[in-house]
């Protein structure tokens, strides 16, 4: 009996073990670690006491909680829903193109998102230099005085958060419009022949239909925003880190500046309980607001 | 006479052009750092804009590759997005097989298991990653750099989809011409895939390529960062020279451009997979 | 010794009883049809037969070994899917090549068969193309001779010519005819379209309801139905079903038809009481007196070759009467009927005929 069960199952067996060597050391493992950690005073490497709740203790009396947490929000405000509103009016505006136009059309719009973000800091950085930067010449030419804009906490985070749009607008904007091809042009012909107006046809039937993709790239974006750090760590250079600092950056800080491992995975733990409570809260609501929308 | 329709023509003339004229100023900043890094240094620094240099050079791009490390950079870069994606692909692809198509004891608790990776936010765990690797010895190795890399549950939940929508009459065709499992999975199934395999693998490639957060940890040395980790953390290398800088940063993302110029229909196949969405 | 023996077979899928207790002998180079409608059972003996459903309970031979706990691939059977499954990335000889590879067969052998094959079914143009490369018809060949060059000791066809358009699909039906006058092998063959069952098969399994309603000779099946479901599945249009009442006339058993007239029966194993008489529209004749019946035109389908008069009888259903291509019949002209007493069924209340030797 055992003899045919492992027979007829080593082979998916067989299929799954590099799964789960991988995800097992990589994955569940450091997952496990890093809530034990959480619990000890040890160094980043090197073997500590068991502290208790302790860690815990001290990051919320820690301002530096607070300014990143902040932080952290302040970027996911920016940049999440005036990401996807960028990306929905883009993909509107590509949708109406066709054939070659499109595609070239398209091709612009998605490049930025193909560059690594040390690319996207560099050209940012030169475009935004304060002494010889074009964004500072056309600053000038609108009489308007120039800003040291990453040295300055104000216009840190727009800027950054203007930047992170640009840079990943190409990929909302390839879900809006699989989403928008996915509308059956039926439809659209239907509402012509009830005389709907282009602002009726977007509000009673784009809109509505297309809300299940908006979803998915809201709650997309909002994780991923959540989990912000090389943008911000790379403008940030040479500039105010510490009041421009956001959780992921504040776990490197605490771990691989001040050495205190056990303290930064106490940071580390609260970070992955809020995403996974967002998460989770954000999809509930996503489907609330979805099931409203199909009365 | 004007009438409504030549209006709406007009119209969306107008927007059409409108459309194209903002899909140039998406790109002008790439365009911008690119022109930057093909005019002389005293050119850069002039204060009017000029869009195209009076002086075309590729001198930064000779003094970026000669005069600092991104030779090795690029080796490092290579290795890891190669061996990224290749495990990445294979253990993928065997996993998402698997729960697919064969039936064997916790298939749906492992489903459940790889969904819930999806929640996950990997970026808390550098930590514990970094830890584990220093106990290993891997880090500023290519191993090291690779390894806390392989969390893609996504390309595991497409393949998984992928297989779900081949008719189980391929497996029973096989079935009734006396193939073993291995045959099956080998011959049969994994042939049918090459399409999605190779948009799977570019992607990845490129998402490797491009990672910040963990090559950027894990090389504490200058001669084991990859491209995109060496250019801005090695100031040195270019000093001041803005243009030789943006020459390094127009290196680092050649690759991946290219790749994505060469591979549009996969890239974007591939990555509207990834959201979630069938291409 | 091909033949596949059934016995006992029985089959739940969780507590849904598909298949109970179901004997079935398929003789050695008989074409055997398995008709039903969608959810009779059908499919499940042929994918038992084949392998790729598990036998709970009872017994199956192919040629004379025991099989019901062989994997599909070890039972020497050849199956023809309804979407083919030919392997896309392979080419029309790779499709055919891959269940011999899978046997170890050498190289030279493999060629011989696929030529063979290809030469048979006259597709050796076709060898080096891939299945999206091929049309319909020609996906269907490379499928059966799949099947062909495996040298099976029986073929399974799970309803193969269902995704072929009409035209296709009658030529498609010829040639299978004659590709098993020329193979003599072994087929058991699944399909819901009653023209396939009727022209291609030796003998016909009817199924309903996961049960065998009969088992006979096309004709058998045809003129003979041994329950009322067979006799309205079979045939197009449906045969007529008018309830009548059986009465004795002295010795000779007989029944009331609708115009009041008796017709006498030459059964005797005749139910008692209330019958439903069965008669197909063309064993009913038009006549000027002497009427089993009376009624009026309500639709008239002028199918060239023939008329199909639909009638509503003046004492009894709507039934449907054929009559000459050329029937100068109106709309709501009368008309009186007869009907053609040797084609006559009757089928009592269980739905079983109970007039079994008319004929004979």
């Amino acid at each position: 009996m055992i003899g045919k069960a492992f027979k007829s199952y080593w082979f998916p067996l067989l299929l799954i073990v590099p799964f789960l060597a991988i995800y097992g050391l990589i994955f569940i493992y450091p997952t496990i670690s890093m809530f034990v950690l959480s619990f000890t005073d040890a160094p980043l490497i090197g073997s500590g006491s068991f502290v208790g709740l302790s860690n815990y203790a001290r990051l919320f009396h820690d301002p530096r909680l607070l300014v990143a947490l902040w932080n952290t929000a302040y970027f996911v405000i920016l940049s999440v829903i005036p990401g996807a509103a960028v990306a929905l009016l883009i993909a509107l505006a590509v949708q109406r193109l066709s054939g070659r136009l499109q595609a070239a059309v398209m091709a612009l719009f998605f490049l930025p998102f193909i560059v690594p973000v040390s690319v996207v800091y560099l050209i940012w950085d030169w475009i935004l230099n304060y002494q010889f930067g074009i964004g500072m010449h056309w600053l000038d030419a609108l009489g308007i005085p120039r800003v040291p804009v990453f040295k300055t906490v104000t216009w840190f985070m727009p800027a950054v958060a203007v930047i992170t749009i640009w840079w990943t607008c190409g990929f909302s904007l390839l879900v809006f419009l699989a989403g928008l091809r996915a509308i059956p042009a039926e439809i659209y012909e239907a509402a012509a022949l009830d005389n709907a107006s282009r602002w009726t046809t977007f509000r009673r039937i784009t809109w509505p239909l297309l809300w299940p993709v908006t979803a998915l790239v809201l709650t997309i974006q909002l994780i991923l925003q959540l989990k912000i750090f090389d943008q911000v760590y790379l403008f940030s250079t040479g500039g105010r880190p510490n009041d421009t600092i956001v959780m992921v950056q504040y776990i490197f800080q605490m771990a691989f500046v001040d050495d205190h491992g056990g303290r930064a995975a106490a940071v580390a733990v609260t970070l992955f309980l809020i995403v996974i409570v967002v998460t989770l809260v954000e999809f509930q609501l996503l489907r609330l607001a979805g099931g409203g929308q199909k009365k | 006479m004007i009438g409504r329709f030549q209006i709406t023509r007009l119209g969306a003339g107008l927007l059409t052009s409108l459309t194209v004229l903002i899909a140039l100023a998406w790109v002008f900043p790439l365009y911008w750092g690119v022109i930057s890094s093909l005019k002389p240094e005293d050119e850069v620094v002039r204060p009017y804009i000029e869009l195209w240099p009076q002086t075309l050079t590729f001198d930064h791009y000779y003094s970026a590759l000669t005069k600092s490390l991104i030779g090795l950079w690029y080796i490092n870069s290579l290795a890891t997005a190669v061996g990224v994606t290749a495990i990445t692909i294979f253990s993928s692809m065997l996993c998402g097989y698997a729960i697919s198509q064969l039936n064997f004891p916790g298939r749906r608790y492992l489903h459940i298991l790889i969904l819930a990776c999806f929640m996950v936010p990997t970026q808390t765990l550098i930590i514990n990653h970094f830890v584990l690797m220093a106990h290993m010895h891997l880090l500023n190795t290519w191993l090291g750099m690779i390894l806390p890399q392989l969390i893609y549950p996504v390309i595991i939940i497409i393949y998984k989809q992928f297989f779900d929508g081949v008719p189980k009459e391929f497996r029973e065709a096989a079935l009734m011409d006396n193939a073993s499992e291995w045959r099956i999975f080998y011959r049969v199934y994994m042939p049918m895939n090459w399409g999605i395999t190779t948009a799977l693998a570019i992607v990845v490639f490129i998402w490797t390529w491009n990672n910040f957060l963990w090559p950027f940890l894990a090389a504490t040395q200058n001669e084991t960062m990859t491209v995109p980790v060496g250019i801005t953390q090695v100031y040195n290398a270019f000093g001041v020279y803005y243009a030789r800088r943006l020459a390094a940063a127009v290196l680092a993302a050649l690759p991946v451009v290219l790749l994505y110029l060469f591979f549009q229909r996969q890239v974007t196949q591939a990555i509207t997979l990834s959201a979630g969405i069938k291409g | 010794m091909s033949d596949i023996k059934l016995s006992n077979v029985s089959k739940t899928f969780g507590t849904v009883s598909v298949i109970d207790d179901l004997t079935l002998t398929v003789h050695s180079g008989e074409f055997l049809v398995l008709l039903g409608p969608s959810g009779s059972g059908k499919t499940t003996i042929l994918r038992m037969i084949a392998g790729l459903e598990t036998i709970d309970k009872g017994t199956l031979e192919i040629g004379g070994q025991r099989c019901e706990s062989l994997p599909p691939g070890q039972r020497k059977v050849a199956m023809v899917f309804q979407n083919y499954a030919l392997y896309p990335h392979m080419s029309v000889s790779g499709n055919m090549a891959f269940g011999l590879e899978n046997i170890g067969l050498d190289k030279a052998e493999i060629a011989a068969r696929i030529a063979a094959a290809a030469k048979l079914l006259e597709m050796t143009s076709l060898l080096d193309r891939y299945p999206a490369q091929l049309s319909g018809g020609q996906r269907q060949r490379v499928a059966i001779g799949r099947a062909i060059v495996k040298q099976p000791k029986a073929f399974l066809f799970d309803e193969p010519l269902s995704n072929l358009d009409a035209a296709l699909r009658v030529r498609t039906r010829v040639e299978l005819a004659q590709l098993h006058q020329r193979l003599q092998s072994t087929v058991v063959y699944v399909t819901h379209d009653q023209t396939e069952a009727m022209t291609l098969a030796d003998r016909v399994v009817v199924l309903n309801n996961r049960h065998v309603e009969q088992i006979g000779t096309p004709m058998e099946i045809y003129h003979r139905p041994a329950t009322r479901f067979v006799a309205s599945f079979v045939g197009s249009p449906a045969m007529n079903f008018i309830q009548v009442k059986t009465k004795l006339n002295g010795k000779k058993m007989g029944i009331v038809a609708p115009s009041g007239k008796w017709i006498a029966l030459p059964s005797a194993s005749i139910t008692k009481g209330d019958v439903e008489l069965g008669i197909r529209p063309e064993s009913i004749n038009i006549v000027d007196r002497d009427a089993d019946a009376t009624g009026q035109v309500k639709i008239i389908e002028r199918l060239g070759e023939r008329t199909l008069l639909h009638v509503q009888l003046d004492k009894g259903p709507l039934i449907i009467v054929q009559d000459s291509g050329l029937s100068k019949l109106n709309i709501n002209s009368p008309v009186k009927l007869k009907f053609n007493v040797s084609q006559i069924s009757l089928f009592g209340p269980d739905g079983k005929s109970s007039l079994r030797s008319a004929a004979s």
